[in-house]
């Protein structure tokens, strides 16, 4: 067996272990470093490795990070000439006293062991230890969703030690603020990460008394844009679909319908899926004003209809009860209904186009002959159409355009300054 | 001498006694207090497993090979041949720490006993093997997905030792690193797995070998054709099909256009569902956000046309109101509203409108065939005739230009997206 001097090979000089250099057999692991002594500083530092992922529904956050101890264990001091510390395999740390911090608020958390467990101990001549591991854990942030999806989060990491309060245990961040340190390339594929902070506090037990607490705090600003894409536009172009139906004839019934039923339809398909990807909050959101009142643009535009509609057919009931008080030779009852259809039965034809004749069976040798008879009631009707249901039409045609007309001004005013208003309060 | 070899061969000599164990330190290096120890690596790709949009991450297994040289476990052979020994006796000796950066999970299979191997040779190499699989970060940018091509690294750092505690470097170079042959994705052709090393520098704790396991990674685009390009392709084709439908027909128009923007809709939400939410448009998105204005504006056309007729035939009304007669309703606007084909103009006396459409034919065609016709084709020619034909070219233009234009620009805007973007 050579003695390599040179480079001093310990494993080779050194006929004895790690436990005797250490003198790890006689070092009581349960009890801490000055025990029954003042409090033990122990400083930490942390460098984060990633912010895996936010859950909403979950309402919390995982994170990667390095999490490192310095703490001096006069026990732990050996000789050395060089000064040098000695960096030991981490299977050693089950056999000294190691400070037990833990994360408060956390669900789940684990120390990667692949390959090993990742945990480094290097021990410093003087008894200065500096103990890290690798550790992912998952813990709670309280997320307020007011204003989402044009929020900020503000999360923070929690680190205490379980069993010594600040009497036994003084847990503080090694170098203050610069403590905490982040990978270059740290991001969230949704948030913007604001900033990484460190605080400290101390905590209050009543059955255990107070502890040292510190803080890893960091606040996410969400993107904004995938909302837009998903959810802010196809609810714009929805209700920008459904004023199309302003414009569209009121005759054509099944179209107007068709039109605004099927806008209601995507609106509350949209609305469905924001709300699957959300916790179930006991208020309302940002996005839930947006798409309710975009919902009820759409919906009222299809009670316009409706009024329209109904407006028509009171007309076409009162035009009927006119024309009834005069004589008709043809004696074919004009039938008023409307057929649904969608075909506009005023029977006598006035003005606007598109009647129907219910219940006509086999009246075409009547019909011409009708035409003969009615060449003279129309004359005269036409003068009073002229005179009077003439102004009726145009009045009923005027009437309800004049829903339409100012519809189409309206909503789209109205929805224009919802919008400003909207946009203003939550920027 | 016989009988030591024999012993030496035979399972009555326990490892423990062979390699010394029980002298042996775990807790110290192999040079420990001296120059680093060498570490090579070997690396064996057993197949990729999955790679994640959504969590931007990929799963890879691997068999993980250390060669070092630990001279505590030397000893006496003849033959020079390594000695192969079960996985449990790695507690107890030293062995690298080597872990995988920007992991998220990780594990050494354990069916059916943890898939470990240690051999040594009489001068004390060591090679040690591990079956691994492993979950690590892949930073990627969905900038041109579906056409995108993803670069991902696996990097492995040993977590204690620094450059001056241990050396970690690929044992064969460039070589060492080695695939399966069937090593495939369904999404993804890998197109070249690299090795390489570098440094990484920790404030608290100094400089690391880190090596890295680069592959590149180049989506299929087949599938995305298939599932979302095609499909609002044909639903902006459908929408021009609303071009060549007389426009008199409005609910089928109308209902036309507002079911293709809705089957748009679903589309774009389906391709959303499965992607992360990232806050930059990806090119599946400008494809399909495109082709969904053009649905939209294929039912604001048809609103303008609509608007259009409604004003011509105020305008006709009117002047037929100052023209005494009858009142005739132009077959072109009568027939509209409900949907049915009208050959004859109808007056407004001659109810020429039934419930159903082939009555209200077989009835005008029975009924005016004679009488009504002449009197139609006089009145057409002369006053309803032009009013007639004026509307229906007014109207008719804006769906002849639409029927050339949207297919045209639908056209050059598809040349310069699939220019662009392959």
């Amino acid at each position: 067996s050579h003695i390599y001097k040179k480079n001093h090979d310990v494993t080779k000089t050194w006929k004895g272990k790690t436990e005797q250099l250490l003198r790890v057999d006689d070092h009581d692991f349960t009890m801490r470093p000055a025990f029954g002594g003042p409090a033990i500083p122990v400083g930490v530092d942390v460098q984060v490795e990633s912010l895996d992922s936010i859950s909403e529904v979950d309402m919390d956050f995982t994170m990667t990070l390095y999490l490192r101890h310095y703490w001096k264990d006069e026990r732990l001091s050996f000789p050395s000439t060089t000064n040098k510390s000695m960096t030991f395999d981490g299977r050693l740390v089950k056999k000294i006293w190691v400070p037990d911090v833990f994360f408060v608020h956390s669900k789940r958390s684990f120390i990667h062991d692949t390959t090993t467990d990742n945990i480094m101990l290097r021990v410093f001549p003087d008894g200065h230890v500096l103990y890290s591991m690798r550790i992912t854990v998952t813990a709670m942030c309280n997320m307020d969703f007011s204003r989402f999806p044009l929020d900020s989060q503000t999360c923070s990491l929690e680190l205490e030690s379980f069993t010594s309060h600040h009497v036994s245990l003084m847990l503080y961040w090694k170098n203050g603020n610069e403590s905490l340190k982040t990978d270059e390339k740290i991001s969230l594929s949704q948030f913007l990460i604001q900033k990484f902070h460190t605080t400290s506090r101390l905590a209050f037990y009543s059955s255990t008394g107070w502890y040292n607490r510190l803080y890893i705090n960091f606040t996410l600003h969400r993107h904004i844009f995938f909302f837009l894409l998903q959810t802010y536009f196809p609810a714009t172009l929805m209700v920008m679909l459904s004023w199309v139906s302003f414009w569209i004839d009121r005759r054509a019934v099944p179209a107007r319908v068709s039109l605004g039923i099927t806008t209601v339809l995507t609106m509350s398909t949209i609305i469905t899926g924001v709300n699957a990807s959300m916790p179930r909050v006991s208020y309302i959101k940002a996005v839930d004003i947006y798409l309710w009142v975009s919902f009820v643009f759409v919906f009222l535009s299809v009670l316009e209809y409706a009024a329209v509609n109904y407006l028509t057919t009171v007309q076409e009931w009162k035009e009927k009860k006119r024309r009834e008080r005069f004589p008709c030779m043809c004696g074919i009852p004009h039938s008023k209904t409307m057929v649904l259809d969608g075909n506009y039965s005023e029977s006598d034809a006035n003005s606007l186009a598109g009647y129907t004749r219910n219940q006509m069976v086999a009246e075409e040798e009547k019909q011409e002959k009708m035409v003969v008879h009615l060449a003279m009631i129309n004359e005269s009707n036409s003068s009073r159409k002229r005179g009077l249901k003439g102004h009726v039409g145009l009045r009923i045609i005027q009437n309800t355009h004049a829903i339409d007309k100012y519809s189409r001004l309206i909503f789209p005013g109205t929805y224009i300054f919802f919008n400003l208003i909207y946009w203003s309060v939550f920027s | 001498r016989e009988i030591k070899m024999r012993k030496l061969d035979s399972t009555k000599v326990r490892p423990e006694q062979l390699l010394r164990i029980e002298d042996h330190d775990f807790a110290l290096r192999p040079g420990f207090g001296g120059s680093p120890i060498p570490v090579g690596i070997d690396v064996q790709v057993e197949s990729i497993d999955s790679i994640s949009e959504v969590d931007m991450d990929f799963t890879m297994t691997l068999y993980l090979r250390h060669y070092w040289k630990d001279e505590r476990l030397s000893f006496r052979s003849n033959k020079n041949k390594s000695m192969t020994f079960d996985g449990r006796l790695i507690k107890k000796i030293w062995v690298p720490d080597v872990f995988f950066v920007h992991s998220k999970r990780s594990f050494i299979h354990d069916t059916t006993v943890e898939n470990v191997m240690l051999r040594v040779y009489p001068d004390g190499n060591v090679l040690f093997s591990l079956r691994i699989t492993v979950s690590a970060m892949c930073f990627m940018d969905f900038s041109r997905f579906p056409l995108d091509t993803q670069n991902c690294s696996l990097e492995l750092e040993s977590y204690a030792y620094n450059e001056d505690d241990l050396m970690l470097y690929w044992k064969h170079g460039n070589k060492s690193l080695s695939t399966d042959e069937h090593i495939s994705l369904s999404q993804f052709f890998i197109e070249e797995f690299s090795a390489s090393s570098g440094l990484a520098f920790y404030s608290s704790t100094g400089w690391y070998n880190r090596l890295f396991i680069n592959f590149a990674l180049r989506r299929h685009i087949f599938f995305f054709v298939l599932q979302s390009y095609f499909p609002a392709m044909l639903m902006v084709m459908l929408s021009w099909v609303s071009f060549w439908i007389d426009r008199r027909a409005v609910p089928a128009r109308v209902s036309l256009g507002i079911t293709t923007v809705l089957t748009m809709s679903t589309i774009m939400t389906g391709v959303s569902a499965s992607m992360p939410q990232v806050s930059y448009i990806k090119a599946v998105d400008v494809y399909l956000w495109i082709s969904f204005l053009f649905v939209f504006l294929s039912v604001i056309e048809y609103a303008a046309v609509n608007y259009l007729t409604t004003i011509e035939e105020r305008k006709q009304l009117k002047k037929r109101g100052k023209a005494s007669g009858m009142y005739s309703i132009d077959a072109v606007q009568a027939m509209a509203f409900d949907g049915c084909f009208h050959d004859t103009d109808v007056d407004m006396d001659l109810p020429a409108f039934s419930d159903r459409c082939e009555e209200n034919e077989t009835r005008a065609h029975a009924a005016s065939v004679s009488n009504v016709d002449t009197t139609r084709i006089k009145r057409k020619r002369s006053l309803k005739g032009n009013v007639g034909r004026m509307i229906l070219q007014n109207n008719h233009v804006i769906d002849t230009y639409s029927r050339i234009i949207f297919p045209s620009v639908y056209i050059v805007f598809n040349l310069f997206y699939w220019g662009l973007y392959i």
